[in-house]
């Protein structure tokens, strides 16, 4: 009896967290007339994907979703592979400045945005690459970086020293050391850094915001907002199909990756 | 950078050659850090010292003027106090449901696997797409929430969530607990799993109940946990930018306009970069505090 008791009341409470994502998916297949319905009605009285449908083939959301995926992927390559060698760096050699540096990119991780982000977009403009999504990749490694190397250290750690020693022995050199045993034995922190990483850039907003203003280099977050600015009354059907279809990755990430989430959390510096 | 100490100490040639390669595979992350974090971060404090009209992008050296009229008009000090009781408040609550949501998910409930999810996924979805399902939540003619309080008698007129004070400070404080409360389950039921059990059958044998238990055992073993969690989040809660942004812009007037907000407004919607740029510099200076807090204390656990 308690077990039922409890299993309800933890369950309604899940279910209250989830609300307004599940909200959202109902809103998504309501007909825009139903919305406006007071009361309201909760389960949608008829589905549609009209607004779907409208989203793919009369908005520049597919141009929006082509430029978020370039650019995440771009990023997540570029700085899960610098910061591969970098990490291993951190944790298996020796030279001066080693530690400082280690600290520099923690300090660096919790850098505000806004600091950075005048000087980078004087830069961009400077370079004459603002606007474009090559800017944005610059920008992004600047949050990207310092996390991706905090993350890859901090699993690195976790690989004994022996196993690279052995291979030295075997008279294998460092960076075949690094190949052969290293990488294999990292691959599950680097997926985890690099799905981070990817969440990452596809969420960001604040220099999407800045660094671009035209709609072929503008990533879905600013891209959706801005379809929300500029109708005249606000479609909020098209709203949360929109919202839906952005959060596909995530869910997708969230379905058959999970154990790659979590794990990669445990490193991110909470650990307790 | 040269060779290492290790490499000194033994001397060994093979060693130094290792120093050479490390600092090669290092290279490439020093050389982006300088340029778009150590550069920019040298610049904008440079920056604030120049009047700069951001459309032409030219200015002159005022030297600490913007300072001085940032630290003696009243907006600076108003958007210091907002960020500061938005991160309090907002904290607070992630601190207390994530604790709260993490013991719970720690028993065994049906579908354990899919609560978790369900109660982790407002962590990892855009900011964009939270603010955009809760503005339609909190829309004041046809949102489910003021129905569902007209509805059940707790209001008797709809409510304007987002237009009007306190409300909007309340509802980006909700909102910004939603988003970020899974942060501290995750964090906190890692720690959970690794509590050994014989500290709490100890605990029973001396007559614990369910809430002693909880003070005496589970508390004491969380705490560590729970500082650097508090830390991180102040940090982040404090430069956050994105939520505010999208939720009130501020508004009303400036009443939920916090650090962030205004070196945006500065820059770009008063076209004074100079004056943005002090405006950032002064956020980071008081953000230095908590950010030493826990550099010193990662250093510690890093040393134990």
């Amino acid at each position: 009896m308690k077990r039922i008791a409890f299993n309800l009341m933890a369950w309604t409470i899940v279910l209250i967290t989830a609300f307004p994502l599940i909200w959202m998916v109902i809103t998504s297949v309501k007909p825009q007339f139903e919305l406006f319905r007071i009361p309201p009605t909760f389960w949608p009285e008829q589905i549609t994907f009209e607004h779907y449908a409208r989203l793919l083939w009369e908005t520049p959301f597919l141009l929006f979703m082509r430029n978020s995926l370039i650019l995440s992927f771009s990023t997540t390559i570029l700085v899960v592979a610098v910061a591969t060698l970098g990490a291993h760096s951190l944790v298996r050699f020796r030279y001066r400045g080693r530690e400082r540096l280690a600290q520099l990119v923690l300090f660096t991780y919790l850098l505000p945005s806004v600091v950075l982000i005048l000087p980078l977009y004087l830069m961009m403009v400077w370079l004459g690459v603002a606007n474009s999504l090559l800017s944005l990749v610059i920008a992004y490694t600047s949050f990207a970086l310092p996390y991706a190397l905090w993350l890859l250290r901090s699993f690195m750690q976790g690989i004994p020293d022996d196993l690279e020693a052995a291979a030295l022995v075997d008279g294998a050199t460092r960076m075949e050391a690094f190949f052969d045993v290293i990488l294999p034995q990292a691959l599950p922190g680097i997926i985890s850094t690099s799905l981070f990483t990817f969440i990452l850039s596809w969420n960001e907003y604040l220099y999407a915001l800045v660094l671009v203003n035209t709609d072929d280099a503008r990533p879905l977050t600013t891209g959706v907002m801005s379809m929300l600015v500029s109708s005249f009354n606000i479609e909020w059907s098209l709203l949360m199909a929109a919202s839906v279809m952005m959060s596909v990755p995530l869910i997708i990430i969230f379905a058959f990756l999970q154990k790659f989430l979590t794990r990669g959390f445990g490193a991110g510096g909470v650990k307790g | 950078m040269s060779l290492g100490k290790g490499a000194s100490a033994s001397g060994n040639p093979l060693d130094r050659r290792d120093a050479m390669l490390g600092v090669m595979l290092i290279a490439p992350s020093v050389l982006i850090f300088c340029a778009v974090i150590v550069y920019p971060l040298v610049s904008a404090i440079y920056l604030s010292l120049f009047n700069i009209f951001t459309p032409t992008l030219q200015g002159n050296f005022v030297g600490l003027d913007n300072y001085a009229e940032l630290f003696a008009g009243q907006e600076f000090w108003r958007s210091l106090f907002n960020t500061l009781v938005w991160t309090v408040c907002t904290l607070f609550l992630q601190v207390v449901l994530g604790v709260a949501a993490a013991l719970m998910l720690h028993q065994a409930i049906v579908f354990r696997a899919l609560a978790r999810s369900l109660i982790l996924f407002p962590y990892f979805v855009s900011t964009v797409v939270a603010v955009l399902v809760w503005r339609w939540l909190f829309n004041d003619l046809y949102g489910i929430l003021n129905h569902l309080m007209l509805w059940s008698g707790l209001l008797q007129m709809p409510l304007d969530w987002l237009g009007s004070m306190p409300n909007a400070m309340i509802s980006i404080v909700l909102v910004g607990a939603w988003k970020y409360f899974p942060f501290v389950v995750i964090a906190i039921l890692a720690r959970l799993q690794t509590i050994p059990d014989h500290l709490y059958e100890a605990a029973t044998i001396d007559g614990a109940g369910a809430w002693g238990r909880f003070m005496d055992v589970t508390l004491p073993q969380l705490k560590d946990v729970l500082m650097v969690v508090i830390l991180l989040r102040a940090i982040w809660d404090f430069k956050e930018f994105d939520l505010i942004y999208l939720m009130t812009g501020g508004g009303p007037l400036i009443a939920t306009q916090t650090l962030p907000l205004m070196v945006y407004k500065e820059a770009f919607g008063l076209d004074a970069m100079g004056r943005a740029t002090a405006v950032a510099v002064a956020m980071m200076l008081v953000m230095l505090v908590f950010m030493v807090l826990y550099l010193r204390k990662m250093g510690r656990e890093q040393a134990r």
